[in-house]
């Protein structure tokens, strides 16, 4: 009974990666809001020169937001990379 | 209502100890959060891509365009002006006559954040009223404000009594900016 209290909660420090991918993901999303309003005065200002860095600039936020929704989930305390269940043999 | 029947049965623990209500059910959860920011950053992309493309093919559409009567240029009095449309039905324009009765046409664009540009008679100059920017008369070159470069030219003949726009011009960066 004591061991189970002492046992770390399957779900803990979950909470604080979510909150991390959520704000790495909205800051993203502020960066590439700057790269469209820095991309339309270019246009329009006809600085073709800058249009493809920003456009690149733009695709990459959105592989990196991309891999974060996909890639980048919390990991259980239970189990490793590799399949291995902790405190299998206890 | 009519969704009651895809409210969630309370099965878990938690739920029974700290039973929700069924508006707060209707949040929008973390994961969904994270996909809506997902699609966020590809509509930004898209855009960004999209108003780069754009501008590149029009960078590169031809120049020759036809000749295009304006009408009531000819009884325009000096040191004012009048809208038309150039080379196409949506394409605004501004025809300007000057004090000293010459003929200068703009694309109506301001080259700033595209706002209309009118003409300032107290002024004589061309003005946009969004961010306070404004350009010369007579060659269309920024004389204050934060667009980048000057408005894009518009030929103007006068065949026979009658004013024409004959082409349009786009002002290269840093030209009278």
């Amino acid at each position: 009974m004591e061991a189970e209290l002492t046992k770390p909660h399957p779900k803990a420090g979950q909470t604080a990666v979510w909150q991390a991918r959520l704000i790495m993901l909205v800051m993203i999303n502020i960066a590439q809001l700057w790269i469209l309003a820095a991309t339309v005065d270019a246009a329009l200002a006809r600085h073709y020169s800058v249009l493809l860095p920003l456009v690149v600039a733009s695709g990459v936020c959105l592989l990196i937001t991309l891999s974060i929704i996909k890639w980048w989930r919390p990991t259980s305390r239970q189990k490793t990379s590799t399949g291995y269940v902790r405190g299998h043999d206890r | 209502m009519a969704d009651e029947n895809d409210v969630r049965a309370a099965t878990a623990p938690y739920q029974a100890e700290f039973p929700y209500e069924r508006d707060e059910e209707a949040q929008v959860t973390r994961r969904e959060f994270c996909n809506f920011l997902g699609l966020t950053s590809a509509a930004l992309f898209a855009g960004a891509a999209g108003f780069a493309t754009k501008a590149a093919l029009d960078a590169r559409a031809s120049e020759s365009l036809p000749a295009a009567h304006i009408e009531g240029a000819e009884t325009l009095a000096p040191n004012s002006s009048l809208n038309f449309h150039y080379p196409g039905e949506r394409d605004s324009a501004i025809l300007v006559r000057t004090a000293d009765g010459a003929y200068h046409a703009y694309g109506q664009k301001c080259t700033h954040l595209s706002c209309p540009v009118y003409y300032s008679r107290d002024h004589r100059r061309l003005e946009c009223p969004c961010h306070e920017g404004a350009f010369d008369a007579g060659t269309g070159n920024v004389l204050y404000g934060p667009p980048p470069r000057a408005l894009d030219t518009i030929e103007v003949e006068v065949r026979e009594g009658q004013v024409w726009a004959t082409g349009r011009t786009a002002a290269r960066p840093g030209n009278g900016g």
